[in-house]
């Protein structure tokens, strides 16, 4: 069958493909458009939270009273840690057979009046006042560090890992304080290694 | 009758044990997973890569980006029902948040994203022991633990080293950077200790096997003292996981040192090299912390999707018949 078609009538098609051609690029676009939101939203990018400002929250500034007591802290903190880890590598040297049960004696119990010096030096230090929670963890640290390395040099009398297992336990737990302590005055005390 | 009956119930005794214990499986081909614990935000990249340090104004590619985000990448290994982790993150408390880093989750947690118990995981081999790679040890009860007798022998040596800027834990307030024994705290090192105390680890000396085909390879000084390596089959090739003996991805394929810290260069060059021998190019070396992790940038790790408080995962390789755990 054949129908006959006026100008006009053939002029309203050729707009009317038109315009849905239009319309269709138009839908077309959108969709795209949409497909690139719903993919970059749900791919992860490095970048993505690239703004470290964004992320971090403002430490608020510290006062010379509470930057004094840091300062005087850090140096006592830094042998502190110092001879922590040298208590732990005693241990481990001698469960390792490196050493022996008396070496263990020998290289623990000089840290047993480190940790008394700190202590005192620690109690001659004045916290102010919004920092003498953390002034009362780290002098509880040293105190038990200072038991552990007692408890440990036993193993130089009666052979009992027994003692060794105690002193690990309260040593593990001074450090998590001395953790604490420095995540609060020297944030990111350890960087990203 | 009394010493045979003794000699019947120790054989008995120790046939019972022989079908108790978790025979070493030959690993044919393993399945592969990598764990984001964290990421350290906004680092200098000329901190973690001086050859692609930041230069105002420029528009050469290695020298235009200010700063990078650095992934704490951990490897979930299963080679047939040996389930085993390369490297073990760190662990965020109230007490060590780590300033400046973002997404951390526990590993035990995250781990169980992949529908891993961490009752299941049988070993840990640390890359080396600084406190962003052996740090959630206490999350996994009955690992067994795999150290270099280098890396704890390379602290040792550093703490009791006259000097006081060689022997110091830090050298400063918030500035743990290079001294040997930096990266080392108390805490972690505890951890280690603890399992020791506990039966829970071996002390490695140079290269192992930890079950058939899964083989350590030293790496010493290409990061830390004791650094080492882990070779894994995988359907896909073999895999070498570096932790930080190759931190950077870009770094082994461009030959750039990368995160420097206790590092001799050339022996990071020769992990690098390492890596090309065993696997045959750069493309299977498993970095701890490419900034381009997780995306097409870095091919391995690209079938990747987001799991719990923003970290990432990737689908690595599947052993034939493991199901995909991807969600």
């Amino acid at each position: 069958m054949h129908t006959e078609v006026s100008g006009s009538q053939r002029t309203a098609r050729v707009a009317a493909i038109k315009g849905f051609g239009v319309g269709a690029l138009v839908v077309g676009l959108i969709a795209l458009m949409a497909v690139a939101a719903i993919r970059e939203t749900a791919k992860p990018k490095p970048q993505a939270a690239a703004n470290p400002e964004a992320t971090r929250s403002e430490r608020p500034a510290v006062t010379a009273e509470e930057e004094t007591y840091a300062r005087a802290l850090w140096t006592i903190h830094a042998q502190v840690k110092q001879d922590a880890v040298k208590m732990t590598f005693a241990g481990l040297a001698y469960k390792m057979g490196d050493i022996k049960k008396e070496a263990v004696r020998q290289r623990v119990a000089p840290l047993s009046p480190m940790f008394d010096s700190a202590a005192a030096a620690l109690s001659k230090l004045k916290p102010p006042p919004s920092m003498s929670g953390l002034h009362a963890e780290y002098l509880q640290a040293i105190r038990l560090y200072h038991d552990a390395s007692v408890i440990m040099v036993k193993i130089a009398e009666d052979d009992r890992d027994t003692h060794l297992v105690e002193a690990q336990v309260m040593s593990e737990k001074a450090s998590g304080l001395t953790l604490k302590v420095g995540e609060t005055l020297w944030p990111g005390e350890f960087k990203p290694n | 009758m009394k010493n045979s009956l003794k000699t019947a119930m120790i054989a008995a005794g120790l046939a019972a044990s022989a079908l108790a214990a978790p025979v070493a499986q030959a690993a044919d081909v393993c399945s592969v997973w990598l764990v984001e614990n964290s990421r350290f935000m906004g680092v200098p990249f000329g901190a973690f890569m001086p050859d692609r340090a930041f230069v105002p104004g420029s528009t050469n590619k290695s020298n235009n980006i200010n700063t990078v985000d650095l992934p704490v990448n951990v490897g979930v290994i299963k080679c047939g029902n040996e389930l085993m982790l390369y490297d073990a993150g760190w662990n965020q408390t109230d007490y060590h948040k780590a300033t400046g880093t973002d997404h951390w989750s526990p590993l035990s947690k995250q781990i169980a994203q992949l529908g891993f118990d961490a009752k299941d995981v049988k070993k840990i081999i640390v890359g080396h022991g600084h406190w962003d790679h052996a740090g959630s040890l206490d999350e996994f009860p009955n690992a067994v633990l795999y150290i270099q007798k280098e890396e704890l022998r390379g602290i040792e040596w550093a703490l009791n080293y006259p000097h006081p800027r060689i022997s110091a834990v830090n050298d400063s307030p918030g500035g743990c950077a290079r001294t040997p024994a930096c990266g080392y705290p108390s805490k972690t090192m505890d951890s280690i200790y603890g399992k020791v105390l506990k039966g829970k680890a071996v002390i490695v000396d140079g290269e192992a096997e930890v079950i058939p085909g899964v083989k350590i390879h030293p790496a010493f000084r290409a990061h830390t003292a004791g650094s080492q390596l882990l070779e894994v089959p995988t359907a896909i090739g073999k895999l070498v996981f570096g932790s930080d003996a190759y931190s950077s991805w870009e770094g082994i394929r461009d030959w750039n040192i990368a995160n420097p810290q206790q590092t001799d260069t050339v022996q990071q060059f020769l992990a690098y090299e390492q890596c090309y021998k065993i696997t045959g190019g750069y493309q299977n070396c498993v970095c701890a912390h490419e900034p381009l992790s997780y995306t097409d940038g870095y091919p391995l790790t690209k079938n990747s999707w987001v799991g719990m408080n923003g970290g990432r995962l990737a689908e690595v390789t599947l052993a034939p018949g493991e199901k995909s755990r991807k969600k």
